[in-house]
């Protein structure tokens, strides 16, 4: 049977320890909220396929997820390969994690050099009257980095704002990306996934 | 760090990750700790190429290997086989995912001071210029009676008691020749040295299929390569580990294994912190006491720009230099990937030697191999020790796994970790409780 395959899109989520990145993720995937980080909930499952439309394109973000790791010790190196966009995280009422901001930028820049960057400020919902991270903080940060960051979204994911418009937008993004890059450039430099046998022949064994 | 866990894994090797994800999606409470602060440890893949030149104590790259960050390189040399143990490890535990692969291009036997590709079907075996015309035939048939051999069916053993008789009267009854049994045990059925042929022939025949079982599935050769380096199966475990839980810790010296009664573990120390734990899982550095020293491995890395010379201009290879061919005890094995891994620059090719070491001059030994490589860049010399644990564990629930060998695959890496998941948990690792539940989320 010949199906036409929707290529995936990597998109890992960056970002200190707290800020939501599981909570989006959590967002992503079923469209649910939980105050307690109840870790349990999301044992076993890391990454979700989502397909958007983007005009007549259909187009598949697949989201990545860190799993936690790094609460203490630093993620591997391997999250970062084929991803094709980040989505850095910080927390609106946490200056902190804003700061290390330009951290989490250099391991995206170093580990996957021809990802997309957008910058996401979570919990909208805690910004209040005097916020901790203003408008032009993050315009100041954006400057600095001499556009590498490609969009900046606020999000509230208690209160599912402005979620689904992030992610929108980001495949807006890719899709213009992928047009010209994927008329350019051939296959023949990837790898192939390994699966098992049964579904190897029906596939084919290029997945890339 | 101060709580209490079901297992403490000690250093994020390759045998460790694995280990550490099977105890979590087990359901077991895991703490991951590497004195490093880099996951993969003696399995992690050098970048960029500065370090890997400062490790050895040479000075800087100069300009001519292009840029640092593009090299990944393994400072064991391994592939995959595709048919085999660590590629089914991949699958069942959904690690796949992370990694991409690509399939080594050829595989060569040495032989009278040069190299033949190895023939594993009837038509390379009728083609190959390793033997003479009625060898060719002997092997042939040979090779037949291999893929036809069904363990269950009696009909197709033809009235030869593979499970009581020997390798040796296997060959014998084909009629096969020093030589031909020569590559058929080091090159087909990779062994490392000739005690196989005293053992049932059932083994040999095994492992021969699995060889043409690995080689049918994606074509060239038996063996898988992964995208930047071998230094991504670790971490794609350590991932496994932390999506189910486990908890990692980098850059964490470890002081003490906490004993209890009856010389039990029951902790592990750093400085003033204490975890407790019931087990510990961990390779033979973290316990230098409790392993000794078996023999010694020499690995050279050789960094090349050109392929090597007879291998067709293969981007990826391997060549097997049976023992008998330079009368050594143990093969010296050739692996080479190159930029189209992500391992090297554009137009570079990462070449490693290896074997067991048995004089006192190990790089001596390893000079033939070398000289088919061509002219070398630049090269590293180590040797490290083969360690084994002096006990299974059982008493003091510390389990610890073996040094790497010399052998270019994984299959001994998959054998020493479902050992040691079965000695500290009772029991075989069961695949299916994981990939149901991966199964759900990929629709």
């Amino acid at each position: 049977m010949a199906t036409i395959k929707i290529p995936e899109q990597k998109v890992i989520l960056c970002g200190e320890y707290g800020v939501g990145k599981s909570s989006l993720f959590r967002r992503f995937t079923n469209n649910t909220f939980v105050t307690a980080t109840d870790r349990q909930s999301t044992l076993g499952l890391d990454h979700f396929d989502k397909t958007y439309n983007v005009g007549d394109k259909s187009l598949k973000l697949q989201l990545w997820d860190t799993g936690g790791m790094e609460r203490i010790a630093s993620i591997t190196s391997s999250y970062y390969k084929f991803a094709e966009a980040a989505i850095i995280v910080f927390s609106l009422d946490n200056s902190a994690s804003f700061h290390s901001l330009s951290q989490h930028l250099l391991d995206v820049v170093t580990y996957a050099e021809s990802a997309k960057i957008f910058l996401c400020g979570n919990k909208s919902d805690l910004e209040g009257e005097k916020p901790q991270v203003t408008d032009a903080d993050i315009e100041t940060f954006c400057e600095q980095c001499h556009n590498l960051i490609s969009g900046v979204y606020k999000t509230s994911c208690k209160l599912a704002d402005g979620i689904e418009e992030m992610f929108t937008d980001i495949a807006c993004h890719l899709a213009e990306s992928n047009r010209s890059r994927l008329e350019l450039q051939t296959m023949k430099h990837h790898g192939f996934k390994v699966l098992p046998a049964d579904e190897q022949t029906a596939e084919g064994s290029c997945l890339c | 760090m101060d709580e209490e866990y079901d297992a403490i894994v000690l250093g994020t090797g390759l045998k460790e990750c694995i280990l550490s994800g099977m105890l979590s999606v087990s359901g077991k409470k895991v703490l991951h700790v590497d004195r490093n602060k880099y996951y993969g440890g003696e399995s992690a893949s050098i970048c960029p190429l500065d370090e890997l030149f400062s490790k050895f104590g040479a000075p800087p790259p100069d300009e001519s290997y292009g840029r640092g960050r593009d090299w990944n390189v393994d400072l064991i040399p391994k592939f995959l086989m595709a048919n085999g143990q660590l590629v089914k490890l991949l699958i069942h535990t959904g690690v796949t995912r992370y990694l991409e692969f690509k399939s080594v291009e050829g595989s060569y036997v040495y032989k009278g001071g040069k190299i033949s590709k190895v023939p594993v079907d009837q038509k390379e075996a009728l083609a190959s210029d390793l033997m003479g015309m009625f060898e060719k035939r002997r092997f042939r048939n040979f090779l037949v009676y291999v893929q036809d051999y069904a363990e269950q069916d009696p009909r197709s053993w033809k009235e030869f008691d593979a499970q009581n008789q020997t390798m040796q009267e296997l060959y014998e009854k084909f009629g096969l020749d020093k030589n031909t049994q020569d590559f058929t045990g080091h090159a087909l059925a990779l062994y490392r040295d000739d005690d196989y042929l005293q053992t049932a022939a059932i083994t040999t025949i095994r492992r021969i299929k699995l060889y043409s079982d690995s080689l049918a599935r994606y074509g060239k050769s038996p063996y898988l390569y992964p995208m930047y380096g071998l230094g991504e199966l670790p971490q794609g475990f350590a991932r496994l580990s932390a999506i189910y839980g486990g908890t990692y810790m980098l850059d964490k010296p470890i002081d003490e294994i906490v004993l209890g009664e009856g010389g039990r573990v029951v902790g592990v120390r750093s400085g003033n912190e204490v975890a407790k734990c019931k087990q510990v899982y961990c390779d033979p550095s973290y316990v230098p006491e409790k392993v000794h020293k078996k023999g010694r491995v020499v690995r050279c890395i050789c960094l090349l720009d050109h392929p090597i010379p007879n291998t067709r201009d293969a981007l990826s290879t391997q060549i097997i230099i049976p023992q008998k061919q330079l009368c050594r005890n143990s093969d010296i094995y050739i692996s080479v990937v190159s930029f189209t891994h992500q391992v090297a620059a554009k137009g570079w090719f990462v070449a490693m030697v290896s074997t067991a070491v048995e004089t006192d001059e190990p790089e001596m030994e390893i000079r033939p191999a070398l000289d088919l490589l061509g002219p070398i860049k630049q090269k590293f010399v180590s040797v490290s020790d083969y360690f084994v644990p002096t006990d299974n564990g059982l008493e003091s629930q510390i389990f610890i796994s073996e040094s790497f060998d010399a052998t270019t695959h994984f299959e001994t890496t998959c054998l020493d970790v479902l050992d040691i998941f079965k000695r500290g948990t009772g029991e075989e690792f069961d695949f299916s409780k994981i990939k149901h539940e991966l199964g759900e989320e990929e629709q």
